[in-house]
């Protein structure tokens, strides 16, 4: 796998990926406003501790510094970014030309999302774009990418190297479709995906299963979703209201089964068994922790786990 | 009142019951007219066709019952039952509307026999101003009414009644004189432009049987003729009636009251194919009378000239393969029934004899006569009822009677004969099936007839009449059949579906604009209540006349005399019980108590628009009362009107009236002893919603 | 079908409270079907305006009309006649948005105010129940997806849908009365036995054929003449 010419981007979390490594990434959220300290601070906690983090484009639609802008600041920082980009506030005009200013600014690892609906977040009343979805933002990163050409055939003016990504859901309906929408989202020109946190490790092993039988894995990184859960509450709040997220009962009950006091050391350890059961799935090259708001933890579950040191490329 | 019939041209498509009335009567409109507690507007329907209404209340075979269409439902609505109440309360009405003739005309009629074709010839001819002079040969007038049907069933007084109404009309009468005898046709004939023979099958026919000559044996008319004049036969402890008819039905059950323990009937038919109606056969072996059915008479055992018995033979059949009456027996089987009297009811005949050395022309005992010119052989000589038609029914006479008037008339006109139109009838046709299923059943009130044990003692009436609150209960069954919803225009209809959707019963089409076939619409009046085009009107119900007695009263000078908050009341009228809301309310009534009432049937037919044009008007307060759970015709209707009354709510609320100004209820118990609560919490209640609970206090 | 709901009574009443002779048009066509603005609506309409001046002490007239629709000429022309002949000085209508900006465009002095608020193009799924169908794209790609529209259906109108917030059939945005539209293409092409066809890409959409192409307009050359 290590073939210079396959490489895409020449980016850190490619190179650990070509490389055969099991991939570690996490998530950084911009803060709400222009506060450069607090998202310095988080920098600080990761540094070192993962391959690259995802910076997150307006998180369920509430507004934020955006994420090529806090992408940039994690290359200064010295930490690699995935910037995220979201298609519900942009129209492909917008997109491209972000895209050429985050390569110009030294990004080089994107992960294109469709977005969660403006309902969800603090300006409902905000128009919608959607010009286009995340399966059509990668066709067009990819056309940028390798074919030299913007979305209307017009030729580029320098050219960009991304390593692109792309979410998948392996517990969303219809079951039977997400490994086809996955290999839509592999020939549009995911390079890598990530999938949503995982607490039915049964049904990702299934998805596995399915993705492997077509090759998927041979075609793309696969990057198994985890969270961890700080309390039973949380883990209750999720269940309860965050879409596309279902936790089983037996998680629950089993930290809801803990002193509170204990809850969250009992969640680190839940979630260090899913990153040991998820290594030893075939097809899994590694593992995107999304600690939300608790990036503190970051450096203590990696070493936990047993990931560190990154390997240096 | 006197508000004619609307059903009257020639063109109309008749409901069933009407087509199937020998008159024509309006059901539909006196059975509407009663259930709105215009009892003297249902009067006035009657007597519009029919001048023995006390008597057919009584009665009539009620071939409107037969052909009704609520039988599709449930059973058919008791019609015969609402006209008897009609006729028990409205007796000064009917005394107070009595008609003179307009004016006077040239041209007298002698109208031979008082029963009801000859009466109701003579009063239509009195009432166009000729003078009419009928001849009976009895004492009392009334033919077969008065003599052969039993006061068990027709009581003296209810006959009566419709007599004397005839005689008001300026109708002479010479009773105690018998044409032929007293006086002879040839006299009547100097004396009048025109006769009317109308004396009916007054003779029965006889047994051409050994024995029919012995003491003991009745010819059925002379045994009822005889009761009716107070001279109760001599029967002995056993009689049996021979026939199978309902003259024969009331031979027999007369005869039971007058003493015998056993009573038989013995007739030719199967016990289906008896001519009585089946409603009289359950009567009658409801009072021990045993009927033997498929014999017939062979001869008559006497001993000593006295009657000991009677023998039969068996019928094997009635009718021949073309329906014609043509008996066969099996002589070799044969029973005898010992009794001491036999009374014979096997039909009837007319008595000619007055004919005979006349030019008017009898054979073998049939009068000659054209029956859709009404006349005989001699010109200026008509006939109508029995007499002309053969055995029939009372109000088919009386229907012969009104023809008779039209030929005589235009007779006495124009010198011609005329030849009566046959009116071709259409009718509404059958309930559909499927409309019937989804419609709610209702029982058909019923009385209970005195018990049998008792009946047989004496002649004395044996059905009581509906109560107030049971006729009414009755009259809100009946369909109103196509009177329903009708499209105003199909410039109106932009196809929205939404009457097709809460129909109910599954009525209302849209084939390009909206139909609503008159054949199966139930009247309810959803769809128009909810049509957003406005453009469904409803034949029966409008709120003009709602809105033109608001505007009236709100919007003169001294409006402050009015007691406030005034309130508009839309109740449901089939919730009462008597006339007590029924009658208008007067101006001065509805401003001293604030309160309008407008009383519908079935307050589900309300429309938004209805809901708050009482406030445009000047009300304080809009009150909805409907009927009780469960209790409305219509399935739906209950949830459909509330939500629309919510609705007028949120808009009043909006509009700054206020939603608690509006309000629903149900009736709980009876109408005229709940509702007064409601007016008066609803009235006094400020801002809040009237509770239930209080008003159970 | 177009549908609107009717707007709030004290927006409408704002509307026309310095005005005398107020007058009121329903539309005999969507406006009826879906309940908010035919003849009955009007009527009730009116009703609660009278009321509520009556209240205040004032003394408009407040008409009624209606019309079979007011999106062609010779259908308001009556209504134009009216407002003229008895000197009108408000209208407001119960047409939809169509109606409105075509009886405004041909008004001149006298002004006109919305009575409903325009939605969607919907269709009656259930008494009294319409849900948006069509989007008014210019482009139709549902012979892709089954006859069911993304553009329309889909909370976000991808193309490749559905998304990750698309749970038991249902959509993230309101999962108790919208169902995920990826969810109803999935199973009727199913049913139609091309579940293949979800598996091609649909390309990003050109809009110029949408509203975001600039105000539209259509012509048929084989009846059209310019006036």
């Amino acid at each position: 796998m290590m073939d210079e010419s396959v490489m895409k981007s020449g980016s850190n979390l490619e190179s650990v990926l070509r490389a055969g490594h099991f991939a570690v990434t996490c998530e950084c959220g911009p803060p709400k406003g222009a506060d450069m300290e607090h998202l310095q601070q988080k920098i600080e906690l990761i540094k070192g501790c993962v391959d690259a983090a995802n910076v997150t484009d307006n998180q369920t639609a509430v507004v934020r510094m955006s994420s090529i802008a806090a992408s940039s600041i994690l290359v200064k920082s010295g930490v690699e970014p995935v910037m995220q980009m979201v298609t519900r506030d942009r129209n492909r005009i917008a997109a491209q030309s972000d895209i050429f200013g985050a390569y110009a600014l030294g990004i080089r690892n994107m992960l294109c999302l469709t977005g969660d609906h403006q309902t969800f977040g603090n300006h409902p009343m905000a128009k919608n774009v959607f010009d286009l979805d995340s399966i059509q933002l990668l066709d067009v990163v990819r056309t940028i990418r390798d074919e030299g050409k913007v979305n209307s055939g017009d030729p580029v003016e320098g050219g960009i190297r991304m390593f692109l990504g792309a979410a998948a859901n392996p517990f969303a309906d219809p079951f039977e479709f997400r490994v086809i929408r996955l290999g839509k989202k592999i020939r549009a020109g995911a390079d890598f995906v990530q999938t949503q946190c995982i607490y039915d490790m049964d049904r990702f092993r299934e998805f596995m299963k399915m993705a492997c039988d077509m090759g998927l894995d041979k075609q793309c990184f696969i990057l198994a979703g985890l969270t961890p859960l700080k309390s039973a509450g949380m883990a209750a709040y999720m269940n309860r209201n965050v879409s596309g997220i279902t936790i089983p009962d037996t998680i629950i009950q089993r930290i809801r089964g803990v002193p509170k006091g204990n809850q969250s050391e009992e969640g680190i350890k839940l979630l260090l068994e899913q990153i040991q059961e998820v290594r030893e799935i075939p097809g899994v090259a590694g593992v995107h922790i999304m600690a939300i708001e608790w990036e503190e933890k970051i450096r203590e579950i990696t070493e936990r786990a047993g990931l560190l040191p990154r390997p240096q490329l | 009142m006197d508000k004619k019939s609307p059903q009257i041209s020639a063109e109309d498509v008749l409901a069933t019951c009407s087509a199937a009335c020998p008159v024509h009567t309006d059901t539909r409109e006196y059975v509407q007219r009663l259930s709105r507690g215009d009892y003297e507007g249902a009067l006035d329907i009657l007597l519009e066709v029919n001048p023995f209404p006390s008597v057919c209340g009584r009665i009539c075979h009620h071939p409107c019952e037969s052909e009704c269409r609520r039988k599709a439902i449930d059973s058919a609505v008791s019609l015969r039952m609402l006209k008897r109440f009609l006729v028990e309360n409205t007796k000064e009405y009917r005394i107070a509307r009595r008609k003179k003739p307009a004016e006077s005309r040239a041209g007298s009629v002698a109208v031979i026999g008082s029963g009801p074709g000859g009466l109701t010839a003579a009063l239509d001819l009195a009432l166009l101003g000729y003078r009419v002079t009928v001849y009976e040969k009895d004492s009392r007038l009334g033919g077969m009414l008065a003599h052969a049907i039993p006061r068990y069933r027709l009581p003296v007084e209810a006959l009566a009644e419709d007599i004397e109404d005839i005689l008001a009309a300026g109708v002479e009468v010479r009773t105690n004189c018998e044409v032929g005898r007293d006086i002879s046709l040839d006299e009547l004939q100097k004396e009048n432009n025109a006769i009317l023979i109308a004396i009916g099958l007054s003779e029965s026919h006889s047994l051409p049987i050994p024995g029919v000559e012995s003491q003991g044996v009745f010819l059925g008319t002379t045994f009822l003729w005889d009761i009716a004049n107070g001279m109760n036969p001599e029967l002995g402890d056993r009689t049996l009636v021979v026939g199978g008819g309902n003259v024969a039905i009331d031979i027999a059950r007369a005869a039971k009251r007058l003493g015998p323990s056993k009573v038989y009937m013995a007739c030719l038919e199967k016990r289906e194919e008896m001519p009585a109606w089946e409603w009289e056969i359950d009567e009658a072996e409801q009072e021990g009378i045993e009927i033997l059915n498929s014999w017939g008479p062979k001869s008559i055992l006497e001993e000593n000239g006295k009657v000991t018995g009677i023998e039969f033979k068996s019928c094997v059949s009635v009718f021949d393969d073309q329906r014609r009456f043509s008996p066969s027996y099996d002589e070799s089987v044969t029973t005898s029934v010992e009794v001491d009297s036999v009374i014979i009811a096997i039909g009837q005949k007319a008595d000619l004899g007055f004919l005979a050395k006349t030019p008017v022309v009898a054979e073998r005992g049939r009068l000659i006569c054209n029956r859709t010119s009404m006349t005989t052989s001699e010109r200026g000589v008509f006939a109508c009822g029995e007499v002309m038609t053969g055995p029939g029914s009372a109000i088919q006479a009386i229907a012969t009677g009104h023809d008779a008037a039209k030929v005589i008339s235009h007779f006495l006109e124009t010198g011609e004969t005329l030849e009566l139109p046959q009116r071709a009838v259409t009718t509404i046709g059958e309930l559909p099936a499927a409309t019937a299923a989804l419609a709610k059943r209702f029982e058909r009130v019923e009385v209970s007839l005195t018990d049998p044990a008792e009946r047989i003692k004496d002649f004395s009436p044996i059905e009581p009449g509906y109560s107030e609150a049971e006729a009414l209960a009755e009259s809100r069954r009946c369909l109103a059949c196509a009177t329903g919803a009708v499209l105003k225009s199909a410039a109106h209809c932009a196809g929205c579906l939404t009457c097709v959707r809460i129909c109910p019963f599954g009525v209302a089409r849209v084939e390009k604009t909206a139909v609503m076939p008159a054949q199966q619409c139930q009247t309810c009046g959803l769809c128009a209540a909810e049509c957003p085009a406005a453009g469904i009107a409803l034949s029966r119900f409008a709120t003009n006349g709602m809105k033109d007695t608001l505007g009236a009263i709100l919007s003169k000078s001294d409006a402050s005399k009015i007691a406030r908050p005034f309130v508009v009341s839309y109740c449901c009228l089939n919730e009462t019980t008597s006339r007590k809301f029924l009658m208008e309310q007067t101006e001065e009534e509805i401003r001293q108590s604030g309160i309008l009432r407008v009383m519908i049937p079935c307050v589900s037919r309300l429309s938004t628009l209805d809901l708050l044009s009482p406030f445009e008007l000047g009300a304080d307060k809009v009150c909805v009362i409907a009927c009780s759970e469960n209790g409305c015709f219509y399935p739906g209707a209950e949830e459909l009107l509330a939500k629309r009354v919510n609705r007028a709510r949120k808009f009043l609320d909006q509009i700054g009236v206020g939603q608690n100004n509006l309000q629903l209820f149900k009736t709980e118990g009876s109408a005229e002893e709940y509702w007064p609560r409601i007016w008066e919490e609803f009235r006094s209640a400020s801002e809040k919603t009237v509770d239930r609970s209080e008003l159970a206090q | 079908m177009i549908i609107a709901d009717p707007k709030p009574f004290g927006q409408v009443k704002g509307y026309v409270e310095s005005f005398e002779k107020i007058l009121i048009v329903g539309c005999g066509t969507c406006t009826t079907v879906c309940l908010a603005g035919g003849e009955a609506e009007a009527q009730i309409l009116a009703s609660g305006l009278r009321i509520a001046f009556g209240k205040d002490g004032g003394s408009k007239t407040i008409l009624e009309d209606c019309v079979q629709r007011q999106c062609d000429e010779e259908f308001i022309l009556p209504i134009l006649s009216r407002v003229e002949n008895e000197k009108i000085d408000a209208v407001v209508t119960l047409a939809c948005g169509v109606g409105l900006n075509f009886l405004a465009d041909r008004l001149g002095k006298v002004p006109i105010f919305p009575g409903l608020n325009t939605t969607f193009y919907g269709a009656a799924v259930g008494l009294g129940h319409w849900a948006e169908m069509c989007a008014g794209c210019g482009e139709c790609i549902t012979a892709l997806t089954g006859g069911i529209c993304p553009v329309a259906r889909c909370s976000k109108h991808l193309l490749n849908g559905p998304c990750g917030g698309s749970e038991k059939g249902k959509c993230e945005v309101d999962p108790v009365n919208v169902d995920c539209v990826w969810q109803l293409i999935y199973d009727r092409l199913k049913k139609l036995g091309k579940l293949e066809d979800l598996q091609n890409l649909l390309p990003a959409k050109d809009w110029r054929t949408a509203s975001d192409g600039g105000v539209r307009r259509t012509i048929r050359e084989h009846i059209y003449s310019p006036k």
